[in-house]
C-alpha cells in the first residue's frame, strides 16, 4: 500500500500552486467550523452546568439591573433541607444589551470566593482581596482582553474602571470553566455602596448550592413557595437553565451558526473536488499507462482518493491549529445579561476538526476517483493530452 | 502450444450509427522469443490487435490465450494483475510519470509485484544498464532527451521481465537518428535477452528488422513472413 506513497506525495507536488491553494481554502473552512464548534462548546458548557447550583432570581425580572432580591433571603434559604451554602451576589454590568463586550462585577463575600469557586490565582494574593474592600479578583480572560482594549498591561495593584466602579486588582485567577475568566469578583459591600445606598441590603441574586442528594427542582419550588408571600418573589432555577434564559437570545443566533459551519465544509467539499477532478483530467493519459503496466482499477481509486484526502487532513489540520492559536490568544467571548461565552479551543473541537477534514477528503474524492478507476485505458491512451 | 495464441478474434465497436469491426476473425500465433512486426496502414486493426495480446483492450469474439492463460476471461482487476507480470508495453510516445525519476519510473512495475526493495533496486539498475542509462538514474523527464526518454519507457517495460513485450510505434516520434538507436536496442532486446516481442509499425524498414513481419488489411492477417533482418541492422546491433 505504503509503495506508491512517494507517487502521491510527489503528485500532489505537480501543480504546487494548485495544492497550495487548495490546502489553503480547506483550512480557512476548518477554521471557521472550528469556531462554529467552540462558541456551541462555549454555550454548552454554560446552559448544561451542574444541577447542584440554584440561582434565585427576581420574579418576572429578565435583567440584573432591575433585580433587587432582600440579601436577608441567603438566611432564609440556608435553612431549606438540601441547601449547603448560599452566596448572595450583586451583579453590575458596564451595559445592558448595548454592546456584545460586556463587563460583569460580581459582589460577593469576598471569603465564599475561595470555597464556591475553582479559581486558581495567577498572580496576587486571596488574603490582599478578602482584607481590602475596594479591592477585586480578576479572570485571565478580561485581563488579556481590557488590556489589549486599553493598550497597557494590567496587573495586580492596578486599578481597573469599569463605569462607575473602579477597583484594585488584588489578584487575577484562572477556572476550569473558561467563562468565569471574564468576570470580576469583589466585595459585595463595596459593590452595593459604591453605586448609591439605594444597593444597600439587596443583591440582584443568590446562588445555592445543594447537597447531593437534594432535588433541585424540588428544592427550587419549595424555595419560590416559601417566597410567594414574602417581601419580593422569586424565580429560581438551575444555574444551566437560568444561564440559557438569559442568552436566549444568542442561543438563537449561535444555532443559527452552526449552518455556517456547515456551508463552510460543503464549499471546502465543493473545492477538493474540483481540484480532484482537474488532477484526475489533466492524468487521464498517466492513469491509462499506469492500468498498462498492471495498476488495477481498484489501485487507481486508491490512489486519487489517498491524494485528496491528504490535501483535505493536511488543509484541516492547519484550520484547526490557527483556530486553537486564535482562540487560546484572544480570549474571545461574548456576553448578555451578566453572562458570558467564552470561545476556547479544545480537544473535542480539534479532534472533531481533524476527523471531518479526513472525512471530507473521502467524501470529495470518491466520484473523481470512480471516474480515473474507470477510465477506458484505450480511448485514454489514444485520445487524452 | 505457441507462447500467444489468437483464435478467431473479432472487435466491434459502435461510432454512432455505425459498427466497426477493426479485426475479422483473425488468428496468430507467436512462438516463445519470436520477434513479430505488425505492419498495415491505418485502420488496418494493427494496434486493436497489440492492445487486445496485451490486455488493455477486450474483443467482442475468439479466445487469446497467452502463456497458457485465457485472457478473455479474466475480469478487469485480474487482467491488470496478469498485465503487470506478463507484458511490458514500449508507447509511441514515451508516457513517463514527470513526477518521478527515471529510477522511479522504470521501478513501477516492479512495486506491483511481491519482491522485496534490495530486489527492485537490483532489477532496476539492470535495466538501466541494458538501456545505458544508469548515470541518468535520478533525472526527471523534463531533464532527459526524447531517445533517453524512450530509452527509459523501455527499462520499464522490460524491468519485472514479463512474457510478452509489446511494442507501439517505438520510433513513431523520434527523429531518424534516435530511432535507429532506439531499433538497435529493441532488436538486442530480443536477440540477447531472447524476449518475445510484437512491435507494431508502419515503417517497412523498422518492420524489416523483425524475425518474422506480418501484414493487416482490413483487420485481417494477408501477410505473413519470416524473413531475416537486414544485414547492416543485424551487425550493428551485434
Amino acid at each position: 500500500m505504503f509503495k506508491f506513497a512517494p507517487y502521491v506525495l510527489k503528485t500532489l507536488t505537480r501543480h504546487r500552486a494548485r495544492t497550495l491553494l487548495t490546502v489553503s481554502g480547506a483550512a480557512v473552512s476548518v477554521f471557521v467550523y472550528c469556531f462554529v464548534l467552540a462558541v456551541q462548546e462555549g454555550l454548552a458548557r454554560l446552559t448544561t452546568q451542574d444541577d447542584s447550583v440554584l440561582v434565585v432570581f427576581q420574579a418576572n425580572k429578565f435583567c440584573p439591573a432591575t433585580s433587587h432580591l432582600p440579601q436577608d433571603y441567603e438566611h432564609a434559604i440556608s435553612k431549606m433541607p438540601g441547601v449547603r451554602e448560599v452566596v448572595p451576589i450583586q451583579v453590575f454590568t458596564n451595559n445592558c444589551r448595548a454592546s456584545l463586550d460586556v463587563v460583569v462585577f460580581y459582589g460577593t463575600h469576598a471569603e465564599q470566593v475561595r470555597k464556591v469557586r475553582d479559581f486558581e490565582l495567577v498572580s496576587g494574593s486571596w488574603d490582599e482581596f478578602e482584607s481590602n474592600q475596594d479591592t477585586a479578583i480578576v479572570g485571565q480572560a478580561l485581563v488579556e482582553r481590557r488590556s489589549r482594549k486599553l493598550g497597557q498591561e494590567l496587573s495586580v495593584g492596578r486599578k481597573l474602571t469599569i463605569g462607575d466602579v473602579t477597583v484594585t486588582i488584588a489578584g487575577i485567577y484562572t477556572s476550569e470553566n473558561r467563562a468565569e475568566e471574564d468576570y470580576i469578583y469583589c466585595h459585595l459591600d463595596f459593590l452595593q455602596r459604591t453605586r448609591g445606598t439605594d444597593l444597600v441590603g439587596t443583591v440582584t441574586q443568590h446562588e445555592v448550592f445543594l447537597d447531593a442528594s437534594a432535588d433541585p427542582q424540588q428544592v427550587a419550588s419549595a424555595l419560590d413557595l416559601k417566597f410567594k408571600s414574602g417581601q419580593v418573589q422569586t424565580d429560581t432555577r438551575t444555574k444551566g437553565v437560568f444561564q440559557a434564559s438569559s442568552l436566549q437570545d444568542l442561543i438563537q443566533l449561535i444555532d443559527l451558526m452552526r449552518y455556517l459551519g456547515f456551508a463552510c465544509l460543503g464549499l471546502m467539499t465543493v473545492l477538493l473536488a474540483t481540484t480532484t477532478v482537474m488532477g484526475v483530467e489533466d492524468r487521464i493519459r498517466e492513469h491509462a499507462v499506469l492500468q498498462t503496466i498492471g495498476v488495477t482499477g481498484a489501485r487507481v481509486f486508491r490512489l486519487v482518493l489517498s491524494e485528496c484526502v491528504l490535501v483535505s487532513f493536511f488543509g484541516g489540520l492547519a484550520g484547526v491549529l490557527i483556530a486553537v492559536v486564535v482562540l487560546a490568544t484572544s480570549s474571545l467571548s461574548v456576553g448578555a445579561e451578566a453572562v458570558s461565552i467564552a470561545f476556547a479551543p479544545s480537544t473535542s473541537m480539534a479532534t472533531t476538526g481533524v476527523l471531518v477534514s479526513a472525512l471530507i477528503g473521502i467524501a470529495a474524492g470518491i466520484a473523481p476517483a470512480w471516474r480515473a478507476a474507470q477510465a477506458d485505458i484505450v480511448n485514454a491512451l489514444r485520445y487524452a493530452g | 502450444m505457441a507462447l500467444i495464441d489468437v483464435q478467431k478474434v473479432v472487435k466491434q465497436f459502435r461510432k454512432g450509427p455505425e459498427t466497426i469491426t477493426p479485426l475479422q476473425e483473425t488468428d496468430l500465433q507467436v512462438e516463445k522469443g519470436e520477434f513479430v512486426s505488425l505492419m498495415g496502414a491505418s485502420g488496418s486493426g494493427k494496434t486493436t490487435l497489440l492492445n487486445l495480446i496485451a490486455g488493455i483492450d477486450r474483443c467482442t469474439a475468439g479466445r487469446i490465450v497467452v502463456n497458457g492463460t485465457d485472457i478473455t476471461t479474466l475480469s478487469r482487476s485480474k487482467l491488470a494483475q496478469w498485465r503487470a507480470s506478463n507484458i511490458g508495453y514500449i508507447f509511441q510516445t514515451h508516457n513517463l510519470v514527470p513526477v518521478l525519476t527515471a529510477y522511479e519510473n522504470v521501478e513501477l512495475p516492479l512495486l506491483l509485484l511481491p519482491i522485496s526493495r534490495s530486489e527492485r533496486q537490483k532489477r532496476v539498475e539492470i535495466a538501466l544498464r541494458a538501456v545505458d542509462l544508469v548515470d541518468r538514474a535520478n533525472h526527471y523527464p523534463r531533464q532527459l532527451s526524447g531517445g533517453q526518454e524512450q530509452r527509459v519507457g523501455i527499462a520499464r517495460a522490460i524491468v519485472a521481465d514479463p512474457t510478452v513485450v509489446v511494442a507501439d510505434e517505438p520510433t513513431g516520434s523520434l527523429d531518424a537518428e534516435t530511432a535507429e538507436q532506439i531499433l538497435q536496442l529493441i532488436i538486442q532486446l530480443n536477440s540477447d535477452l531472447g524476449t518475445t516481442l510484437l512491435l507494431v509499425t508502419h515503417d517497412p524498414d523498422v518492420a524489416a528488422s523483425a524475425g518474422r513481419q506480418l501484414k493487416l488489411v482490413h483487420g485481417k492477417l494477408v501477410d505473413d513472413r519470416r524473413a531475416q533482418p537486414t544485414v547492416s541492422m543485424r551487425q550493428e546491433a551485434m
